[in-house]
């Protein structure tokens, strides 16, 4: 306690000039089309988005495109083939091996390929632990840029959440993108209607 | 009198070959950051609005960052107040003991290596892994990052590759990156899942909701706090930010002006621990508020540590990370050096040619060059002028306040065109060294005018 005072003292003591907070009004650009701009953007960073037809058969598609993919983990009750649910398992280490996680996303930001991932699962660590991440994501819920979404992204109780803009990469060796570092080796999102 | 950076560029640029990758490499990072900058017609907007918040946020220090703690304490963290480096130490290490970690996975934190937190916790027996790429292949050379986003940006592939042999038992001979990153993925996978505790930094603290924010493009920030029941951020008191509209601002900023990336891959939001975990957030002054009183630098408190400054910089491009005494190279660290210790650090200053195009790039427009250049004014007074540079300039001084005899040097001057070459160029003429001497014109503009040569 007394080290904090001693550093908001320290602070007071140190303080001159004060500035004012400016008006936060960027004439930030807007897209008409956030989709299209969202798909194109996602795809330049190494993800990708697909746009379901209207009563696609979510599971199918998911099969086809990952016809190898044995375990699955999600916790959402229309991914029927699941083959692990996060909500149920007693540690996050479970998740190990992995090799895909399929989760919703509630806001999509046209401007650089974010999804914001309010934690909804009981382990976090399935956002980033699988080989592969596939986000839903509602169509109408692609903003233009970070202010927008910073104005309506929410938590649940969990107290986590994540912006994701394409698979984990490094280019720590020599400035080489490689996709693949920790996370997700490969980000695909689902725009549903 | 050569400075230690200009002793050590003379290391750096010996292998030309390097030397030559070292600056088109970055310089390219810079051109991506145009790009993206060139994308956003807000973008200067934006850097205006960027320091100006900055400008409110540092100036009202007290408000925000108490704001800060109680937001995250509300939302279940335990926060902590180190006034300096050994404090953050002793606090981190007693989480550790109380909670018996034996291990403990950190991502990237310039701060902790500000404090020198890992060879204070490996002393303790304490086993501390990197998980960020770069930073790991440094941790197991046992070299410092040369460069504050880009750690390992000095080292070749090949190096990498007989170091991976040699402790990651890789194949021999392989050195491409994708191969070397996969392995790298194996070998910190397990790093996550054993670890008892997780130490991020922080990019930014948000004052009105508590939330910690870090970005990074690996996931190694989110994997280590997935599995271990600890979390630990360690954060600089100057990170807080008021709310999420400020917030805004700076994230759209910070990865395009790093890297050239609309985005980090993850933009992680830290507000509650997970259930039946901890997350305990030491906020660290170590003369943060000391800066505060001082005016002509009180800018440098306006960082967001994108590196930008270093990729534009002609010098830090060509001499490297290593040149640089303080550990924060380029123009934030020439400034931040000599505000943590002017007579250790005093070599760097002299690390630019005051192009300014630091000030032009930084992203909450720190007056970078004009800092520098006032810390060079300040050399006599600190004992460390170059004496020959002073003895120089006052001669020069001697003869700019004499026209008479100044118009008689500049007759004399084209002499200097006809000298033999060993008498210009030697060791006693530090600026003959690598460049030519321009020919000096047979008449002064002066002259020329009063002949009416010149209409």
């Amino acid at each position: 306690m007394s080290t904090k005072n001693d550093i908001l003292s320290n602070i007071r003591s140190h303080s001159g000039k004060t500035y004012a907070m400016p008006v936060i009004e960027p004439d930030a650009i807007r897209y008409t089309d956030t989709a299209a701009r969202f798909m194109e953007v996602l795809k330049s960073v190494g993800g990708s988005a697909i746009e379901l037809q209207e009563g696609e058969d979510i599971n199918a598609r998911i099969m086809s495109l990952y016809p190898e993919a044995r375990s699955i983990a999600s916790n959402l009750p229309e991914i029927r083939i699941a083959t692990i649910n996060p909500d149920e398992i007693a540690t996050p280490h479970l998740l190990n091996g992995t090799a895909l996680a399929v989760v919703r996303g509630e806001i999509g930001v046209a401007e650089n390929g974010c999804v914001w991932i309010p934690q909804n699962v009981k382990e976090k660590a399935v956002c980033f632990i699988a080989e592969y991440l596939l986000i839903l994501l509602d169509k109408n819920n692609i903003v233009s840029n970070m202010h927008e979404a910073y104005a309506k992204i929410g938590f649940n109780d969990y107290g986590f959440g994540v912006f994701i803009s394409g698979p984990s990469k490094t280019a720590d060796i020599e400035q080489a993108l490689v996709i693949g570092a920790h996370g997700a080796k490969g980000v695909v999102v689902f725009l549903t209607a | 009198m050569s400075t230690q950076h200009a002793k050590a560029a003379e290391r750096f640029i010996r292998n030309k070959a390097q030397e030559e990758w070292h600056n088109e490499t970055l310089r390219l990072v810079r051109e991506k950051r145009d790009r993206q900058a060139l994308l956003l017609p807000c973008w200067e907007q934006l850097r205006q609005l960027a320091s100006q918040i900055k400008m409110h946020t540092i100036t009202h220090l007290d408000k925000y960052i108490e704001q800060f703690a109680n937001q995250a304490e509300a939302n279940g963290a335990i926060v902590h107040w180190a006034k300096d480096a050994r404090e953050h130490n002793d606090i981190i290490y007693a989480i550790l003991g109380e909670h018996q970690v034996k291990k403990l996975v950190k991502s990237k934190s310039m701060l902790t290596e500000e404090c020198h937190l890992n060879p204070y916790l490996i002393s303790r027996g304490i086993e501390v892994v990197e998980s960020d790429l770069g930073e790991r292949i440094l941790q197991l050379m046992d070299k410092p990052p040369s460069h504050i986003v880009m750690p390992a940006i000095h080292i070749k592939r090949q190096e990498v590759g007989k170091l991976f042999e040699e402790k990651l038992h890789t194949e021999k001979g392989n050195s491409d990156p994708g191969y070397l990153t996969h392995a790298a993925r194996l070998h910190l996978r397990n790093e996550f899942l054993t670890a008892g505790a997780a130490l991020t930094g922080a990019n930014f603290g948000v004052a009105a909701t508590g939330d910690v924010v870090v970005c990074t493009n690996e996931g190694n920030a989110d994997m280590g706090t997935s599995f271990a029941k600890l979390h630990i951020v360690s954060m600089g008191i100057e990170k807080v930010t008021p709310h999420y509209q400020a917030l805004s601002v700076f994230v759209r900023l910070l990865a395009r002006s790093a890297t050239g990336q609309p985005a980090t891959t993850y933009t992680s939001h830290y507000r509650k621990p997970r259930k039946g975990c901890q997350m305990h957030i030491v906020l660290v002054d170590n003369g943060r508020s000391d800066i505060l009183g001082d005016a002509d630098h009180i800018q440098t408190l306006k960082c967001i540590r994108c590196a930008a400054c270093m990729n534009t910089c002609p010098v830090y491009r060509r001499s490297g990370g290593y040149a640089y005494t303080y550990f924060i190279p380029g123009p934030i660290g020439i400034n931040l050096g000599m505000l943590k210790s002017p007579g250790e650090y005093y070599d760097n200053v002299s690390a630019c040619s005051l192009c300014y195009s630091c000030n032009n790039v930084c992203p909450a427009k720190i007056d970078l060059a004009d800092q520098i250049y006032k810390w060079r004014q300040q050399l006599y007074s600190l004992g460390k002028a170059d004496r020959t540079k002073k003895l120089l300039s006052g001669g020069l001084r001697y003869i700019f306040t004499r026209p008479a005899l100044y118009g008689a040097a500049l007759r004399l001057a084209p002499i200097i065109n006809k000298t033999p070459r060993f008498l210009i160029y030697n060791n006693l003429n530090a600026w003959g060294k690598g460049r030519e001497l321009p020919a000096f014109a047979k008449e002064s503009f002066t002259r020329m005018q009063e002949k009416g040569k010149i209409t």
